[in-house]
């Protein structure tokens, strides 16, 4: 029993990065229904733009202060997310708006290959595995047993609250009235006067930012990144967003809650379960999309190919 | 024929270049071609020697001929320029340049000026005059050559200066060929006499090893690719015929690969059997379309871009279990020791002498492969000029519509999706015997995107487009070897370059072409595609 809550707890703190990359893709696909195969990418860039920051830009005595490294980290970490996915969609996915649909997502496959490589290249050290600094407590406490690293509250915190905030933003804001506009209609929306490239911008900046964040978070919590973390949990942030219901908020983060703690209760109770550990995500994205294409929170059952 | 006098500007231009082309580039001895003398167009020079031959679309009235003689302008510029980095780069400093490379330079510079200045003209004629079959044969064999000597001719140059400026020369050489109507009419005669092309073709593609003397280099290279190749064709039924993206079709590969390895008795293998090869193919084939079935049936429901995913970790899940049932594949290890093919007493790892030329082992199984090719070309072009290809471009085009009217579409789909399967299976067990070994780490998501990228990049829907695209994406990392660590990153810019400026691909299928060019219907803010996907789902 105090195993299976701990997986509960480690699943949770899974989920809420996986939560927190599956709000770009699926707010970008309710939006102009692209996959965007390079958000894991833009989730990596961020991870890196953070160690940028700690490693080159901050001095020796500010680096160990919480207070100023983690906002810096952040601030940064954003910055580059949003700044590569707003140059991805204006030079590679903004022409190709009425191309049929394969157009984009092979774009989309090459902006991802190219984002990793350039990483990998062009990032001091970037091919090995790069140390990312903790930033906060390394320590853990526990509660009936349970082991809980003071890394995964703040993780679990920080995705809840900014899952919240965007909640909050898509319903109340003018910006998030004409974003939910636009995925419904964009025809009419562009009638009514939204301008509906800005709307298309501000969902890729919004997507890139969260991704940033679960970028630093995820260096946080394993202590390192490098050119590849972008790839598998990109797809399963995917699966997650597809769990979700693909085009839905809640779903997504539904859908990454579930999908962490449905890995790592795999991963613990079936045989050799650790070597497998990559493959639930898409069984789970599999028997969705097989059982209940729209998602548990979908409404609409895709129909076109 | 009509002559025009040239302008004064393309002459002087067209002078420069020819003596720059003759005298020094270098100041300093030891860069390929012996450019630090003159007298002689010695390594790169000669290409941009030969680009001057453009020239003469200053004098000589045809159609296309201002946009040709600024291809080829720019082309004898661009090896210029080309050469001026690499000389600077292995000399130093701007001082290892010699004036010939800057007189070739400015009359490189002097070309391309006199060439924007030209008359638009008239367009080159769609096809040319019929004339007596012997000669357009002919003529289809004379282009057939024309571009096995440019492989060889290519595959000789080590130096990787001299092999980009080789590129170059190729390239604007083809687009001023193409502006000049030279590959429509070829097209036209190669509709006109399929099958004798067909044979001429092949024939070229059976020279190939006679012409290395001998070498194995290349020959190996090219025996890698054929197998790729036929995978690619494979592939192009799938995502070009029936326009289903499969991100995971290098499993149906790997199927094949690991059928075709324990069934041949390798020295490390799990399963002690030793099949007849022509059987192992056909059920390397067979096992890789029934997991073709298997992937394909529930999953060919949804919509494309979901099955791109689904694919995707399809292709995952093969990797990860061939990585861990120790108990058939081997986990991480593979099977290894593969035998060399053996049929009836022929043994394909032996060289064999054959017309005074000795050519290695993997002649065999590149000539095997050639048989492979073929049979995968009789089976994707009969397709695609079946009632089965009409439907699987209706599906494409518009699923609903096409379901409307009467046709199965997740029979016809799950029919794409097994024969592409098969014949990457079939390649897989070849390969095997190519590799002599089979792993899990051969058969990543990065070798589907490799095989996407020679689909997309050749042209969607067409042979000549999986052909090409497969030897261009081995071939150029193998000469390009000081660009090797940047292969990956030039394959993304090159998959968005080509998304955005040249979707159809280097030889597009008409059809897929006018496809793809449509311009959105007026008035519609281009949101959803100009096939008109219906918006997603709200966000709430």
């Amino acid at each position: 029993m105090r195993q299976f809550v701990q997986q509960l707890v480690n699943g949770t703190v899974l989920g809420a990065t996986y939560g927190l990359i599956a709000l770009g893709y699926t707010m970008v696909y309710g939006i102009i229904q692209l996959i965007n195969f390079a958000h894991g990418e833009i989730f990596m860039v961020g991870a890196f733009g953070g160690l940028t920051v700690y490693r080159y830009w901050l001095p020796e005595s500010l680096a160990g202060n919480v207070w100023v490294a983690l906002p810096a980290v952040l601030i940064v970490a954003i910055a580059v997310s949003v700044g590569t996915a707003v140059l991805m969609e204006r030079l590679a996915y903004r022409p190709l708006r009425n191309a049929p649909r394969l157009a984009p997502l092979i774009t989309a496959i090459g902006v991802s290959i190219f984002l990793q490589e350039a990483v990998r290249l062009f990032y001091p050290g970037g091919k090995r595995q790069q140390p990312f600094p903790q930033l906060i407590s390394s320590g853990t406490f526990d509660v009936a047993g349970v082991t809980v690293a003071w890394v995964s509250v703040f993780v679990v915190v920080v995705a809840v609250a900014l899952m919240v905030a965007l909640q909050v933003f898509v319903k109340k804001t003018k910006t998030g009235k004409a974003m939910r506009a636009t995925s419904q209609d964009p025809e009419s929306a562009k009638l009514m006067g939204i301008d509906i490239n800005r709307v298309i911008v501000v969902t890729f900046v919004l997507g890139a930012a969260l991704a940033a964040v679960a970028g630093v978070m995820q260096g946080m919590r394993f202590a390192q990144i490098d050119f590849r973390i972008g790839f598998l949990s990109g797809l399963k942030a995917f699966t997650a967003a597809v769990l979700g219901g693909i085009g839905n908020i809640t779903g997504a983060v539904l859908g990454g809650f579930l999908l962490g703690i449905v890995e790592a209760l795999a991963t613990q109770y079936v045989p050799q379960g650790s070597s497998w550990k990559d493959v639930w995500a898409f069984i789970v994205l599999i028997a969705v999309l097989v059982v209940r294409p729209g998602g548990l929170l979908g409404e609409r059952v895709a129909t076109r190919a | 024929m009509r002559l025009h006098r040239p302008p004064p500007v393309a002459v002087a231009g067209a002078v420069a270049l020819v003596v720059g082309c003759l005298s020094p580039w270098a100041t300093f001895a030891g860069f390929p071609g012996k450019m630090s003398l003159g007298g002689f167009p010695g390594g790169a020079r000669l290409f941009c020697l030969l680009l001057v031959a453009g020239a003469v679309l200053f004098v000589v009235d045809v159609g296309g001929r201002r946009r040709a003689a600024l291809a080829t302008a720019i082309g004898a510029t661009a090896v210029v320029v080309v050469n001026l980095v690499a000389l600077v780069d292995q000399g130093g400093d701007i001082g290892s340049v010699s004036w010939g490379a800057w007189l070739a330079l400015a009359g490189g510079g002097a070309l391309v000026a006199a060439a924007w200045r030209l008359p638009s003209g008239h367009p080159p004629p769609e096809e040319w005059r019929r004339r007596p079959a012997a000669i357009e044969v002919a003529v289809l064999a004379t282009g057939l050559l024309a571009l096995l000597g440019a492989v060889v001719w290519g595959l000789e140059i080590e130096e990787s200066s001299r092999f980009v400026s080789f590129l170059v020369f190729l390239t604007f050489s083809a687009v001023a060929l193409h502006h000049l109507g030279l590959f429509s009419g070829l097209g036209v005669l190669f509709n006109r006499y399929p099958r004798i092309a067909m044979l001429l073709g092949a024939a070229v593609a059976v020279a190939f090893p006679f012409t290395q003397q001998g070498n194995a280099y290349w020959i190996r290279v090219f025996a890698s690719i054929g197998v790729f190749a036929v995978a690619a064709i494979g592939l192009n039924v799938v995502v070009g015929l029936a326009g289903l993206l499969d991100l995971g079709y290098v499993a149906f590969f790997g199927v094949g690969a690991y059928v075709g390895a324990l069934l041949a008795n390798a020295s490390l293998t799990t399963v002690h059997v030793h099949l007849p090869f022509l059987l192992v193919v056909l059920l390397g084939g067979c096992v890789a379309a029934v997991f073709g079935l298997v992937i394909g049936l529930p999953t060919l429901r949804l919509r494309g871009d979901y099955l791109a995913i689904v694919t995707l970790g399809f292709g995952e899940i093969f990797r990860i279990t061939a990585n861990n049932w120790d108990g058939l594949t081997r986990g991480p290890n593979g099977i290894s020791g593969v035998p060399d093919l053996a049929v009836g007493g022929f043994d394909f790892g032996a060289s064999h002498s054959l017309l005074g030329v000795t050519l290695p082992g993997f002649a065999n199984y590149y000539f095997v492969e050639l048989v492979l090719i073929a049979g995968a070309i009789v089976v994707f072009t009969r397709l695609n000029d079946s009632r089965i290809g009409r439907a699987w471009v209706a599906i494409r085009e518009d699923e609903v519509a096409a379901a409307a009217s009467g046709i199965d579409t997740i029979r016809l789909k799950l029919l794409a999706f097994a024969i592409g399967a098969f014949l990457a299976g079939a390649a897989g067990t070849v390969n095997a015997h190519v590799t002599t070994q089979v792993s899990p780490d051969s058969y990543t998501f990065l070798e589907s995107i490799l095989l996407v990228a020679a689909v997309v990049l050749g042209g969607m829907g067409t042979v000549p487009g999986a052909l090409l695209g497969s030897t261009a994406l081995f071939v150029l990392p193998e000469k390009l070897r000081s660009f090797q660590d940047m292969r990956l990153l030039l394959f993304g810019a090159a998959l968005i370059l080509v998304m955005r400026f040249r979707p159809e691909g280097l030889v597009p299928s008409r059809r897929r072409r006018r496809e793809l060019r449509e311009e959105a219907p007026e008035g519609v803010p281009g949101l959803a595609g100009a096939t008109g996907a219906p918006p997603g789902g709200p966000v709430s």
